[in-house]
Order: C-alpha cells, then structure tokens, then sequence
C-alpha cells in the first residue's frame, strides 16, 4: 500500500487534484458541520448546557447511548462469527450470504422500519405470540435494538473479513493439534489479531447508530422518557421551531461520533491495518 | 477472490440492461402523442402556474376534486388555462418550507400559528384572518377511534383514563395537529364536561397525565398515527373525525366516539402575497382562496369527511356530521397564543406531564 502511495509524483496536476478533493470534502462534509456547530454554540454554552440537560433531552441522549450500546455488544459477537464462516468455509450459499450482509447499506431505513412492524407488531404471528409471552419488540426498546442491529450488520463483518483472510488457518489447526481447547483457541490464537479490527467495526457500527432515524421513528413508540431516542427528540424540537435545542442536542451525538470515529482510526493505525 | 460471485454479476447485469431498455423502448413512444397534444390544446389561451403549498390532510380533497373544479371554473370564467403544483407537507414543515424559499401563492395548512408565522417572516403581508371565517375553510373536530363494538367501553374523555389502556395520539413536538388533541381534552376538563371541576387547571393537568399514561405510541404525525391504529396497534386512537370518515369510508371496520365536549378545529388558507405577486398570479391567487370557501369546494371537502365553514352546505350534509353537545373553539381557551404559554411552552403544563409521567423518582 504505501509503496503504491510513494509511486505517486508530486507535481503541479496532483497538486491541483489534491486541493480539488480537499475542496469538495470540505465543502461537503466540513462545512455543514461547522453551521451546525456555530447554531448549536451561537447562544453560547451557557444555552447548550441548558439544552442538553433538560430531563427530556437527557433521557432521550441515554436511550440513544444505551440501546446502541447494546446493539454495539450483540455485533462484535455476530458480527466476527459471520465474517469468520464467510471466510473459513465454502459452502453453497455462501455468496447469497455475503450479499445479504451487504443489503442493509441498500435498504432505505425507513423501510427497515416498516418490515419490523409489519413482523413484530401486534397483528402479526410473531408479535402477537411475543406479547402472550408478555414481551413487547414493536413500538418498544427491544425494537430499538433489533432496527439498530439491522442497519448496522455490514460494519463488523466487512471489518475483520479483510484480516481474517491474511491469518493463516494453519494457526487455528496447528494449536487444536497440540491440544487447545475451542475457546483457548479463540482466546489465544484467532481473536488477539482479529481486536483491533473487530474494535473499529463495532466502533463505527456504534457511531452509525447514533443518529438513526428512519427505522427508529417507525418502530419505537416515540414516548418521551420511555422510548424517545435522541435523533427524534431533535426532529420534534426543529418541528417545533426551537433550531437552537435541536443543534445543541445533535453537537452532543455528533461530538461522541466524532470522537468515536477518530478512535476507530487510531485504533486502525496502531494495528497497521490503516486504510489510508 | 472470489471468481463464484462473477456469472452471477454479470446475469444481473444483463438482466438490468434488458430492463432498461425494456423501460427506454416502452417510455420513448409515449411522449411523442403526449407532446402533440398539449400545444394543440393550449393554443387559444395562454396557461399560467398557481403553487399550493398544503398540509397532508386535504390532499385528497384538493386534488381530486377542489383543483380540477377551479380549473373549469376559471377557464369558463376568463378562458385562461390554470396548472397546478401541488406540495403536501405536516402542516409545521410546509410553514418552515414556505419561509425557506418553496414559492407556494397559497398556503392551506393545518394550524393558524403556521400561517402566522409565515407573515411574521413577511411573505404574507394582508391581514389574513381579515376576510370570510376569519380566513379558515375548513374544520373537523377531535374525536376518539375505538374498536368494532367499542370493547373497551370509551364514551368520553374520562374513559381514556382507565388503567392497562393502550391509547394513541400522535406527538405535539412533531406534529402541530397533535396539540388539538390535547387542547380538546384539556378544554372540555376546564369547561367541566369531564369528571374534573369546571375551571381548575390542576384537575385538568391531572387528566391530561392519566390519559398521556395510557398512551402507547406517539407518531410522527396525525396520518402516521391512525394508519398504527388501522393496523391493530392500540385500543383507542385520539383523532380527527375526517380521518376517520376517510377510513371508514375506505372499508375500514372501525368506529368513533364523539366524546361529550370536543373542540372545533379550524384550518387557514391564505395567499402568500411576496411569492403570488413575484410569479404574476395574484388575481389567480386570491381567486383561487375565494373559491375554496364557495358551497362547490366546501361539497367537496365534506365529502373528504371535513366539516363545513359554509353554513348552506353545513345543513346539507348535518347528516353526516353528528352534533356536539359542548363544541368550543380555541378561543375559548384564550387563543393561540395563550394556549402556547400555557400548554406547550417548555416548562409549561405539556412538559409537566410528559416529565411527570417518565421517569420513576
């Protein structure tokens, strides 16, 4: 890769290509964030702070945070086994498989959504045996978990597949040869090399989360206290003309995925699995 | 990689392209009798363009009947063909689209505090609520959507607040339509038609926790909300009586209550004078707000389940719209403004409950 990188000659075309990109990614993605920045702090932080502390704000960010969270954890898991039979195994079907990870990325949110309803809710065989048990997933927390998980399956998958298809699989075999259990096998040898990668995948699946609306408008009850998550709590807030509460909530999301996804980078680096 | 996945691409692939062309083929001859036509009718006359700007709710109302009924009327009145371009929004995001540059000449929305902020941006610069019905054109009133053979046995407000009730109203902070909802209730409880007594805000909060307990799930907006309740979600639905008509009259087995005191909902339509007057069709404009309110276009909203403003048509179709033993409007309740302040402000009597309700101290 770097080899690659050096064979490029700085000259003046290059240059202008450079400060050509640099332009439209500024333009693109710099700039919007600065405007959302300067209407989040333009009543200064005094006003922020109020915005953001407010009881319904805070239990609106903590949902946010918390059922990401858990749909975080339940993706590192899935997420590697996945990758790891896509790339130990060739069986028939493996391809469908693969596509299918991708198909979340391809599916509009909102429609995400609308399928979980249509699955979980009340009129439906599933929902309706689920609430005779006396469990709730439509228009509750689990259908939270569940729409984040959907739209977040690619990131752990595509993240360690890369990794795992450099580890040779004769490690794996040669320490069940000399007697390794299943989990010591796991433990010592498959998942050290495999960290950082199945980190940074749950890390940016994390920060993904965070702002999802499409799904989560449609699936959870949208109950202040209950089951209000943060993007909706900003969308009822521009809905009802206070602009100012709305970006002071999104500077909060947008601060915790920016950092998270600046960690994903280092961790990245750190691991020499860099991708630029 | 993995060389398995390529036949399948390319048979994708293929499969896409012969679509395409399946597609291309199929639209390329249509617009060649399309293209002929048009000028050929349009010839005599010159066309002009009047932009609607409209909440969700009439859509059907305008576009099927009220828009084709102007065009006929306008063109036997002048000659001149009429075009429409049609924008259905929540009632609060078309306000927000109108200031942000969507040059709608009419604006028909939901609540008036979004016309009024339309004007406090300067677009409409007439005194609006001046004219007719103090610029609205039409109205509906808040009802209760319960069950086939109402199960639950809710009649009125206070029924709501049975325990294990699952009940539905759409949320005020994204829907503006969703605060009649809490405004009927509210209302009828200081007006003493519930069980609470007559002018004791207290009581009334009270009420207003009890039901927002009950409730299950709050929607997006006014549609979303009743399209959950068609789909079994819930055992009550707080709603407007023109959803319902429309969806009973779509085969929709449900039924409604009219609880004993309710409020009339008022919906505004004005010209938006800077962007009318910038396009050349304010007479086209103001023609077109005039005939919303004649006995024609108010047959048609009544037939989309809105009540008349119009008085004539209003006896025509009683038939249709149950009376109400104790209607009262906003104003009763000291207007907008006033309802704002004391109801939805932040820190007001609505935050008050939602906090009361949330988190278990």
């Amino acid at each position: 890769m770097s080899s690659v990188r050096a064979a490029v000659e700085p000259g003046v075309g290059g240059l202008f290509v450079r400060a050509g990109v640099f332009a439209y990614i500024g333009m693109l993605v710099a700039l919007p964030l600065a405007a959302l920045l300067s209407t989040g702090l333009a009543q200064g932080l005094t006003a922020l702070w109020q915005a953001v502390s407010a009881p319904a704000a805070v239990a609106a960010l903590t949902l946010t945070l918390a059922t990401a969270g858990v749909m975080a954890l339940i993706n590192a898991v899935t997420g590697t086994a996945t990758a790891w039979v896509l790339v130990r195994y060739d069986f028939p079907g493996r391809g469908l498989l693969s596509g299918l990870v991708d198909l979340p990325f391809a599916i509009p949110t909102l429609v995400t959504g609308v399928m979980l309803v249509l699955l979980f809710g009340p009129q439906s065989p599933i929902g309706g045996w689920l609430a005779r048990q006396g469990f709730q997933v439509a228009f509750a927390t689990p259908s939270i978990v569940l729409a984040l998980l959907f739209i977040t399956v690619p990131f752990v998958v595509r993240a360690v597949e890369p990794v795992l298809m450099e580890q040779d699989p004769a490690e794996e075999e040669a320490a069940r040869t000399l007697g390794a259990s299943t989990f010591t096998v796991l433990r010592r040898v498959l998942l050290p090399p495999l960290a950082p990668a199945i980190i940074s995948g749950t890390i940016r699946s994390y920060a993904r989360a965070l702002g999802e609306f499409g799904s989560i408008v449609v699936v959870s009850g949208n109950i202040p206290y209950k089951t209000l998550t943060a993007p909706i709590y900003v969308f009822g807030e521009i809905e009802s003309g206070r602009a100012e509460v709305a970006a002071a909530v999104s500077v909060v999301l947008l601060t915790v995925a920016l950092a998270l996804t600046f960690g994903a980078r280092a961790i990245e680096r750190l691991a020499g699995v860099a991708r630029a | 990689m993995r060389p398995t996945r390529h036949p399948a691409i390319h048979l994708l692939a293929a499969l896409g392209l012969a679509l395409t062309a399946a597609l291309v083929a199929c639209g390329g001859s249509e617009p060649a009798p399309g293209t002929g036509a048009v000028p050929a009718k349009a010839a005599p006359a010159k066309t002009r363009t009047l932009v609607l700007g409209a909440y969700t709710t009439p859509r059907e109302a305008y576009g099927k009947a009220i828009l084709p009924a102007f065009q006929r009327h306008w063109k036997e009145k002048t000659g001149e063909e009429v075009q429409f371009q049609e924008s259905y929004l929540g009632s609060g995001a078309q306000a927000r689209a109108i200031i942000g540059g969507f040059e709608a000449d009419v604006a028909a929305l939901s609540l008036e505090a979004d016309v009024d902020t339309i004007a406090k941006a300067g677009l409409i610069t007439h005194d609006w609520k001046a004219g007719a019905h103090q610029g609205m054109v039409s109205r509906s009133i808040v009802v209760l959507a319960v069950r086939p053979g109402n199960p639950k046995g809710v009649h009125d407000w206070d029924d709501l607040r049975k325990p294990g009730l699952a009940v539905l109203t759409p949320n005020v902070r994204t829907s503006g339509g969703a605060m009649w909802n809490v405004c009927a209730m509210y209302g009828a409880a200081l007006r003493g038609q519930t069980a609470a007594p007559k002018g004791d805000p207290a009581q009334a909060e009270k009420l207003l926790t009890d039901v927002l307990r009950n409730v299950s799930v709050m929607d997006k907006g006014a549609r979303e909300s009743i399209v959950n309740f068609e789909k079994g979600v819930g055992d009550v639905a707080i709603t407007y009586e023109n959803e319902v008509l429309v969806g009973r009259k779509a085969g929709q087995p449900y039924e409604y209550v009219i609880p004993r005191s309710t409020i009339l909902i008022e919906n505004p339509v004005a010209v938006v004078d800077r962007y009318a007057e910038k396009h050349g069709v304010r007479d086209l404009a103001d023609a077109f707000v005039a005939f919303v309110r004649t006995p024609e276009a108010q047959r048609a909203f009544a037939e989309y389940g809105l009540r008349s403003i119009d008085e004539g048509v209003a006896k025509e179709v009683a038939g249709q719209f149950p009376a109400v033993k104790d209607l009262f409007t906003i104003r009763d309740l000291g207007g907008w403004p006033e309802v704002q302040k004391t109801l939805f402000a932040p820190g007001a009597a609505y935050d008050r409950v939602s906090a009361s309700i949330g988190p278990k101290p």
